[in-house]
């Protein structure tokens, strides 16, 4: 699972779009399955783009059919899955209503199978979590691991960096239309140093002076420590287990957002 | 090929099962008769029922006018005599006009061996038929008059003075063929009337639906798995589809109306429709055409808006060709050949109507047909490419309406 990030007009959308042949880069190429990139190629492919609609006037049923006919299925057996879609998404009752008819929340389900009717081998999903409630959220989300599970490539673009951390396994960082920051998810975050320190303590707090601290915040017997850049925790450990009883002693790695802002800071800031 | 021919299917699903398609398939025909029924009848009733009044000097003049004009049935007039009549009945009369007691008088002044002066008085002025009716009676008595006044028997007077009504025949192919003039005028100016609504209507169909497309955001689903052109094919062709399929069932619907019995009797003596296989031919053609044209222009100018509203504003784009070419009916009707009707016969937005209300009165010669038909052809050529163009741009574009310079930079992508 890979997770496409950036701020508002990073060009995540633009990036989506040439990759499934909806514009055409100026320059560079897309690849797709490894080859160069083709029409053909657009059927082992599920895009839910950002924009997303449903013919209002057709019935829920003909429209999964409609949409799985276009990616290259059997009549019948676009019906047969998008009936299975629909009980496993407990839209059942709604097969036979027109679309204009159904809650928002049925009608993103809706979308959500006809991505996945023709049971596509790479998943692209165009912010797939903006506009849902948290009960669609979370089925998206469970559907997705499933379909990782699988063995089916998914990439997602989203602002929820607590999405990303939770799902993806890679994630690529664009600003201004050119990758800042790309790798797998540990080791990304293994580029950022664990700087920032929660201790509960008991006794004396003395050793918040220690020259390494740069900054922190006592709660009384509870610390948010920020370190200076390349200090040494366990020195600070060893100051402070005479004065003080250590309850709690972690080390936390940045959280993708403290990532994020940072290295997007950084650039607007150069 | 396969994605064109669903997204046709989809389309001609969807409209043919729609409310609006059912409602103007039994609406658009009631119209119709409605329009021709009460034109019609109007002209049928137009100067029927008059009251009016002959005022002269002459009494058995004024006698044989008012024979004559209650001869002429259809008329139902009443017809009172003042004769002989003084300048006091001629203030009497237009008090009575004024008073709506009568409809109208005539003052006919015939001194012997002098000039003859005769007025219509009514309130009036466009009632074209009694005033034929009375001219024709006041000269026609007036005639008799004469030719009595210079000895001729007044037996002979009614063998000199008939009527003769005049056959019409129409040549074709350097023969003589049967009068249907009327006929096929009428054949020709609905086929011309059905062409020019059906046309535009179908036309802004394809833009609405566009519209509603856009709105729907359904385009970058789509757009994602077929091309935009194959798009705008299919949905070409499925809304064409559905525009065939309703003249088909107003054509079914015509023939088996005209073949009832119900029909010879309303028909009887009344207008009569007569199309020819080639019309039948020509009609679906011109339709074809007219209709691609019209749909490729309103499916490009549609992809660059984001309502109907805003569409809205393109449509003097189709209603100005309609009122050129039915504001020039009487000129194309009188002078098919001329000029100026060839040539607008030739333009494509207007040649659909046009060739029809030529064929109104005279059928076309096969090359000026086929040229008409050739630049059309020509000219949808060179819209598609440019709204094709325009299309794969501007549906993907949401926010305010595209400005000319932005969609001839549309037109430089790719």
């Amino acid at each position: 699972m890979f997770g496409l990030l950036g701020p508002n007009g990073s060009g995540k959308t633009s990036t989506i779009r040439m990759m499934i042949g909806i514009t055409m880069p100026d320059s560079g190429t897309v690849s797709l399955f490894g080859k160069p990139f083709t029409r053909e190629s657009l059927k082992r492919v599920g895009y839910l783009p950002e924009e997303r609609g449903l013919y209002k006037k057709m019935k829920v049923m003909d429209q999964l059919v409609f949409m799985g006919e276009l990616r290259g299925l059997d009549p019948a057996v676009a019906g047969r899955r998008a009936h299975d879609w629909c009980e496993r998404m407990q839209i059942l009752e709604a097969i036979d209503k027109k679309t204009e008819e159904l809650s928002k929340g049925m009608q993103q389900k809706i979308q959500f199978i006809a991505t996945l009717l023709h049971d596509p081998e790479l998943v692209i999903m165009d912010e797939p979590f903006s506009g849902l409630d948290p009960v669609n959220a979370t089925l998206l989300q469970d559907t997705l691991i499933e379909l990782k599970k699988a063995g089916k490539a998914i990439l997602f673009s989203t602002h929820r960096m607590d999405q990303v951390e939770k799902l993806c396994d890679a994630i690529c960082l664009i600003d201004r239309g050119h990758p800042v920051l790309q790798g797998g998810m540990r080791e990304v975050k293994s580029r950022y140093e664990r700087n920032q320190l929660l201790m509960n303590f008991e006794g004396d707090n003395s050793f918040l002076q220690h020259p390494a601290i740069a900054s922190y915040k006592n709660y009384g017997g509870q610390a948010e420590i920020q370190l200076k850049p390349g200090a040494n925790a366990q020195e600070l450990l060893h100051e402070a287990i005479p004065k003080a009883t250590i309850t709690k002693f972690e080390l936390v790695e940045p959280s993708l957002e403290e990532i994020f802002i940072r290295t997007v800071g950084e650039k607007v800031d150069a | 090929m396969r994605d064109i021919w669903l997204i046709a299917k989809r389309e001609y699903l969807e409209q043919i099962r729609g409310k609006a398609f059912k409602v103007t398939t039994i609406l658009i025909p009631v119209i119709f008769i409605a329009i021709f029924g009460v034109i019609a009848l109007a002209g049928k009733n137009s100067g029927v029922g008059k009251h009016i009044a002959v005022a002269t000097a002459d009494p058995s003049l004024a006698a044989r006018i008012r024979d004559l004009l209650i001869a002429d049935k259809d008329a139902k007039m009443t017809v009172d005599v003042v004769a002989p009549a003084t300048d006091a009945n001629r203030m009497e009369l237009l008090t009575k006009v004024d008073q709506k007691q009568i409809d109208g008088f005539l003052w006919l002044e015939a001194p012997a061996g002098g000039q003859v002066k005769a007025t219509f008085a009514s309130r009036s002025s466009g009632d074209f038929a009694t005033e034929g009716r009375v001219t024709s009676a006041v000269n026609h008595a007036l005639v008799e008059q004469r030719l009595a006044a210079r000895g001729i028997p007044s037996a002979e007077v009614e063998s000199l003075t008939e009527r003769l009504e005049i056959d019409t025949v129409q040549v074709k192919n350097g023969k003589e063929t049967a009068s249907n003039a009327m006929n096929t005028f009428w054949a020709a100016y609905v086929m011309a009337f059905l062409l020019s609504f059906t046309v535009v209507m179908y036309g802004m169909n394809v833009g609405r639906s566009v519209i509603q497309e856009k709105t729907s955001r359904i385009f970058e689903v789509m757009l994602s798995v077929v091309r935009p052109e194959d798009m705008l094919a299919g949905k070409l062709i499925g809304i064409g589809a559905v525009g065939l399929t309703q003249l088909a069932i107003w054509g079914g619907a015509g023939a088996l109306f005209a073949g009832s019995a119900m029909a010879s009797r309303i028909m009887a003596g009344g207008i009569k429709l007569e199309v020819s296989a080639a019309q039948m031919v020509l009609f679906c053609l011109y339709f074809v055409l007219g209709y691609a044209l019209y749909s490729t222009l309103f499916a490009g100018l549609a992809s660059t808006c984001d309502t109907e509203q805003e569409l809205q504003q393109y449509a003097p784009l189709a209603a100005v060709p309609i009122w050129l070419s039915f504001g020039m009916i009487t000129f194309i009707v009188s002078n098919p050949n001329s000029v100026w009707s060839v040539a607008i016969s030739m333009f494509p937005p207007c040649a659909p109507i046009t060739m029809f209300l030529r064929m109104a009165s005279q059928f076309p010669p096969t090359w000026q047909i086929a040229l008409s038909l050739g630049l059309m052809a020509l000219s949808v050529y060179i819209i598609l490419w440019l709204s094709s163009r325009i299309y794969r741009v501007g549906i993907l574009m949401y926010g305010k309406r595209a400005t000319l310079p932005e969609m001839l930079r549309w037109l430089r992508y790719s």
